[in-house]
């Protein structure tokens, strides 16, 4: 078989990727499971570059690394509850006498079976488009463009959005300010 | 030596793989070697700031001074405080490191001296930035120690507020060359000094000077370390090989965040008569000489002063910055 980096390069992210974004859910403390996020949208970053789609492998990085997650690490810090922190307190009991087999295992499978059925139909029905040839060229450009013609719409609206959000934050932090002050 | 590589028989991939780790290996290499002429350099700095001679004692003027204490660093015993987090506190010194020695990936010491010129070269650097103030979360946090978590708390509030500043004066760099690759930004200030970045982006230059001693832990921006309240911030607990990580990063930044005000303002590597990779280390060593200059003369400032600074001057200037640089490049043609 002949030695194709980009397959073994997917393999390892993907994988990195899967196994990473289980432990989010599996991670006994919260910290572990924000960092283990941290590391799967890394991955999900190396997935997009080797689609060639550098411009969102970085914006990824970016937003979903450097921030949110730093984001929500800040707030696992800052929260006083000694279970969230996951220091000084036994994890959550998992209480399992008044937990019945339906609950325990019949459900979830359902669920997960249920799943696994809408997306194997999803993917045997839908038509995916091809990989698009032209798109090593310089997609910076392309994406500025589309975002102040095409989409300039949905791209004003998302910022006007965004802007209410901080405004909102801003709003709630200073109320609750005033409220420590006086009492 | 790529060619060479092929000219064995081996295939282009595994010869790309090699020349990747090569590389990698030379930048690591090169960041060590500066780390160590960069510490006696702060030394001596500072000594003569402060009107003494700084290390003497060991070779011609203390030159050996920092292979001495290297060796001290790494032959140190390797101690894990009992209540960290050990997998956490294990990883956080090698994550700052890996984000450090990445950062060098775009940086151009000269023309075809690159490890790989992206396209997109801008925000990358702008995203491996952010890693950073996850390492120092992640730092602060595992050693489970009040010193380490307000200091690591006060390196993730200080970089993320000079970090927006800091990828705005990128954005206009960006915009004056037309291009997101470094080495286009290099290029479009060839041909002699009128042509450098710094005389039509002076508030920017000026603002990524700040903003980047700031993201460098610099001082007067100290605050993350501020030994007189805080020990020593976010690596209070760290000792021995794992601090020598965490120092090396520091001062890998330092550089890194030069060579880049090189790169973005002062024509990069290009100059008469020396070759350009000459220029790149004269150039980027002024520009560290001077933020040493700053530092060793202002006060530590306080942490308030710190946040205002940032979102009151800092950013609204980048703003202005960015409109005259948009007025600029419109009236350029």
């Amino acid at each position: 078989m002949d030695f194709d980096p980009t397959r073994v390069a997917f393999i390892v992210v993907s994988a990195i990727a899967v196994v990473s974004a289980f432990r989010v859910v599996t991670a006994a403390k919260i910290m572990h499971a924000a960092l283990w996020l941290g590391l799967t949208f890394l991955m999900l970053a190396g997935v997009f570059l080797l689609m060639g789609a550098e411009f969102l492998a970085a914006a990824q990085v970016l937003i979903y690394v450097g921030a949110i997650t730093t984001i929500i690490l800040f707030g696992i810090m800052l929260s006083e509850a000694a279970e969230v922190r996951g220091r000084g307190a036994a994890p959550l009991p998992v209480r399992r006498d008044d937990a019945s087999l339906f609950r325990r295992i019949v459900l979830p499978a359902l669920a997960v079976l249920a799943f696994v059925g809408v997306m194997v139909v999803v993917y045997s029905q839908v038509s995916w488009p091809d990989a698009p040839a032209g798109l090593g060229g310089d997609t910076v450009r392309m994406i500025g463009r589309a975002l102040f013609t095409d989409f300039i719409i949905p791209f004003e609206l998302a910022a006007v959005l965004l802007l209410i959000a901080l405004i909102g934050a801003i709003v709630i932090a200073v109320r609750d300010n005033g409220r420590r002050e006086q009492g | 030596m790529y060619e060479w590589l092929l000219g064995t028989g081996m295939s282009q991939s595994l010869a790309n793989i090699i020349m990747g780790v090569l590389k990698s290996l030379i930048i690591i290499v090169f960041l060590a070697v500066s780390a160590l002429i960069l510490v006696l350099m702060e030394r001596k700095v500072a000594g003569r700031i402060q009107n003494r001679p700084g290390p003497n004692r060991l070779g011609p003027g203390g030159m050996f001074q920092t292979f001495a204490d290297a060796i001290k660093l790494v032959s140190k015993e390797d101690v894990v405080p009992s209540g960290a987090d050990k997998a956490v506190y294990i990883l956080a010194p090698l994550v700052i490191f890996a984000a450090s020695v990445a950062l060098w990936v775009v940086i151009p010491f000269g023309p075809n001296l690159v490890v790989q010129d992206l396209n997109i070269g801008l925000i990358y650097l702008a995203a491996v930035t952010g890693i950073n103030v996850l390492a120092f979360l992640m730092a602060g946090w595992s050693s489970n120690n009040k010193w380490s978590l307000i200091g690591s708390m006060r390196s993730a509030a200080q970089l993320v507020s000079y970090e927006i500043p800091l990828v705005l004066t990128l954005v206009a760099v960006g915009m004056m060359a037309g291009s997101l690759r470094l080495g286009d930004v290099v290029a479009a200030q060839q041909g002699g000094i009128q042509n450098w970045f710094v005389f039509p982006q002076i508030i920017g230059f000026i603002v990524f000077v700040v903003a980047g001693m700031a993201e460098a832990n610099r001082k007067p921006f100290d605050l993350p370390e501020g030994e007189s309240e805080l020990v020593a911030g976010y690596n209070t607990e760290y000792s021995g090989f794992r601090w020598a990580v965490f120092f090396l990063a520091e001062y890998a930044n330092l550089i890194v965040f030069s060579a880049l005000a090189t790169t973005f303002f002062l024509g990069g590597p290009s100059g008469p008569l020396l070759p350009p990779i000459v220029w790149f280390f004269i150039k980027t060593y002024a520009v560290i000489f001077v933020t040493m200059w700053i530092g060793w003369t202002l006060p530590r400032i306080r942490i308030d002063h710190l946040m205002n600074l940032g979102w009151y001057v800092l950013i609204p200037l980048a703003l202005i910055n960015l409109g005259w640089t948009g007025l600029y490049v419109l009236w350029r043609g």
